[in-house]
């Protein structure tokens, strides 16, 4: 039976996924909630707490600061969280089950769910720069295309890192509170928490290399015209590199 | 053996020629199992398992709940890892040769979950996508009589319906092997028949199917050869009428006895083989004519009898005559509430 030959799903098998995942998104509507709406909220929770006291380039506190960490958190809630726990329900549910039998590869399956999820995420962050623009007089980062370059890294590595919880999971539901766990550790040594500045030196340097603490360092470089620091994209790709080898794997259909 | 087994004999035609040339080597067995062992902790759900399965056959697993029926086909299908023992499914290992595999095996998995949000169509073409040259949609959709549903969100689809769509799921990529585990589970009789018939067609383009059941019916209908599996073995292999023959009797005649049987009067007739009497209730086991035996001798004996069945041997009668215990102990309708036993395992 040497006749068969491998025959991998080609581009109208990823378009045709994506396509269905962005119909469910459309579908639940109460789904849509977390992507634009966590963006806003945080932004707001965020904004009184920096001054509007220009630090350099006329760029505020707000624009240096709360920005980044509120753009950081909106990423790295999807990827860390949200993200797991959708592959938990497909999972729990047996629908990944049941795309194992096909030749579907679960790189197909991943890269498509990462792809709603990221069109989901842009979206919700235009919307929370919207009303930063409108709202609370924000200014564009002074190197535009650097900020935009870190800001897809830093998806990519909390996309990553999702993964990775959700591959080595022992449950579905073990995948949500790691996540959770995963996304405060990676969160107080990135300076969600008030600031890199109060954190003990060990864990402030431990946090930028970290891709939570990196990409808000990075991100803020970016936005105020500053270099990046090297050991900021080199955490952020290693988190990538690391988190997809790992999530490809110990991947699971069931 | 009267018309009973002629009936069989009709339905156990053997592989079919290669009508379309797909199947270079049809000597060689679609399916062949070895050895297979499989232990979920503590418990031994498949010991031994061996069976090897003709291109063009339908080869049906019967079984109890628990039986090892569902394991046995994950095994096959790649889907679980076996401790020991060896599967090849068209020659190829479903574990090492996946993606290959995967092309021409369809698979229907028991209480299947899809995308509960997508309609029938939008399924129907995903799953299509998969595949290197997949069946139009909405030809298979109409084979399995989900045409008025085909704008239906699976989640709003009933039972059988969504059964229907997991079975035209697992036929969409053209498959040279196809694995049902209880095909019918949930359809309504006609929705059962209409799928029997879907099944012998696709037996007639050269398919082999795998069919996991639990109704004698469906495989003595539909199935070339049987292996019925008890705790995790194969207790028997053989086409029905074999299996029927392992019944150790080919007809039973019951009465109700309204004056007493004399003694010995039974038993001594040519082709009775056992006689029980439970009460007034008289069970003849034998063969050849045994009713007309039974009705002469108890006429002359003068014995009145009231309620006389005369019945062929079964499958559920050979399952009896091998395992001990009867096959459909379990209504039909409550296996969709019956979780496998392997249910929540994660298991590489």
């Amino acid at each position: 039976m040497t006749d068969i030959t491998v025959h991998r799903p080609g581009p109208r098998a990823w378009a045709a996924l994506l396509i269905c995942e962005l119909k469910m998104v459309t579908r639940d509507t109460a789904g849509l909630i977390v992507p634009i709406g966590l963006p806003m909220l945080i932004l707001v929770m965020n904004a009184s707490s920096a001054g509007r006291e220009t630090i350099a380039h006329g760029r505020t506190a707000f624009d240096v600061y709360v920005l980044p960490l509120v753009f950081t958190m909106v990423v790295a809630t999807t990827g860390i969280v949200n993200m797991p726990s959708f592959l938990a329900y497909y999972r729990r549910s047996g629908i990944l089950r049941r795309l194992g039998v096909t030749p579907a590869s679960p790189a197909l399956v991943l890269v498509a769910q990462a792809a709603a999820g990221v069109l989901q995420m842009a979206l919700g962050i235009a919307a929370a720069w919207i009303l930063a623009l409108l709202a609370f007089g924000a200014h564009p980062p002074v190197r535009v295309g650097a900020a935009l370059g870190v800001l897809a890294l830093t998806v990519a590595a909390m996309y990553a890192l999702g993964l990775t919880v959700a591959a080595l999971s022992p449950t579905p539901n073990s995948s949500v509170a790691i996540g959770l766990v995963v996304f405060f550790v990676l969160g107080a040594t990135g300076g969600m928490f008030g600031g890199r500045g109060n954190l003990p030196e060990v864990i402030a340097t431990i946090g930028q290399w970290l891709p939570f603490g990196a990409g808000s360092q990075a991100l803020s470089a970016a936005w105020i015209g500053a270099p990046i620091e090297a050991s900021n994209l080199i955490g952020l790709a290693a988190a990538i590199v690391l988190g997809g080898v790992v999530a490809a794997v110990f991947f699971r259909w069931e | 053996m009267g018309a009973d087994t002629d009936h069989r004999h009709r339905r156990r035609r053997l592989a079919l020629p290669n009508v379309d040339g797909m199947h270079a080597t049809t000597s060689s067995p679609a399916v062949e199992a070895d050895g297979l062992h499989k232990r979920y902790r503590s418990k031994v759900a498949v010991e031994e398992v061996g069976l090897s399965v003709a291109a063009g056959e339908i080869f049906g697993i019967l079984g109890r709940n628990g039986a090892g029926k569902t394991t046995t086909v994950e095994l096959i299908a790649g889907l679980r890892r076996p401790d020991r023992g060896t599967v090849r499914v068209l020659g190829l290992d479903p574990r090492r040769d996946r993606a290959r595999l995967r092309q021409v095996l369809g698979v229907q998995l028991q209480e299947a979950v899809l995308h509960s949000a997508l309609t029938v169509t939008e399924l129907v073409h995903l799953y299509g996508t998969f595949y290197r040259d997949p069946l139009p949609s909405d030809d298979l959709i109409e084979s399995v009589g989900l045409t008025a549903s085909r704008r239906t969100r699976f989640e709003k689809l009933s039972g059988g319906q969504q059964q229907r769509l997991s079975i035209a799921l697992a036929l969409v990529g053209r498959p040279r092997v196809v694995i049902l585990d209880e095909l019918t589970t949930g359809l309504d009789p006609e929705a059962r028949r209409r799928m029997w018939s879907t099944l012998e067609r696709l037996r007639e383009s050269g398919v082999t199917i795998l069919l996991v059941s639990h109704t004698m019916e469906e495989v003595e209908r539909l199935c070339d050869r049987v292996a019925l599996l008890d705790e995790g073995r194969v207790v028997a292999l053989d086409s029905p009428s074999g299996l029927v023959r392992r019944a150790g009797f080919a007809q039973r005649v019951t009465f109700r006895a309204i004056t007493p049987v004399p003694g010995g009067l039974l038993e001594g007739l040519d082709g009775v083989d056992r006689v029980h009497a439970d009460g007034d209730r008289v069970v003849v086991e034998g063969r050849g004519e045994l009713l007309q035996a039974v009705s002469v001798a108890l006429v002359r004996a003068g014995v009145a009898a009231a309620e006389t069945r005369s019945e062929q041997a079964g499958l559920d009668d050979a399952f009896l005559a091998l395992t001990g215990h009867r096959l459909d102990n379990t209504k039909l309708d409550a296996e969709f509430d019956t979780a496998p036993d392997t249910k929540g395992e994660t298991i590489r």
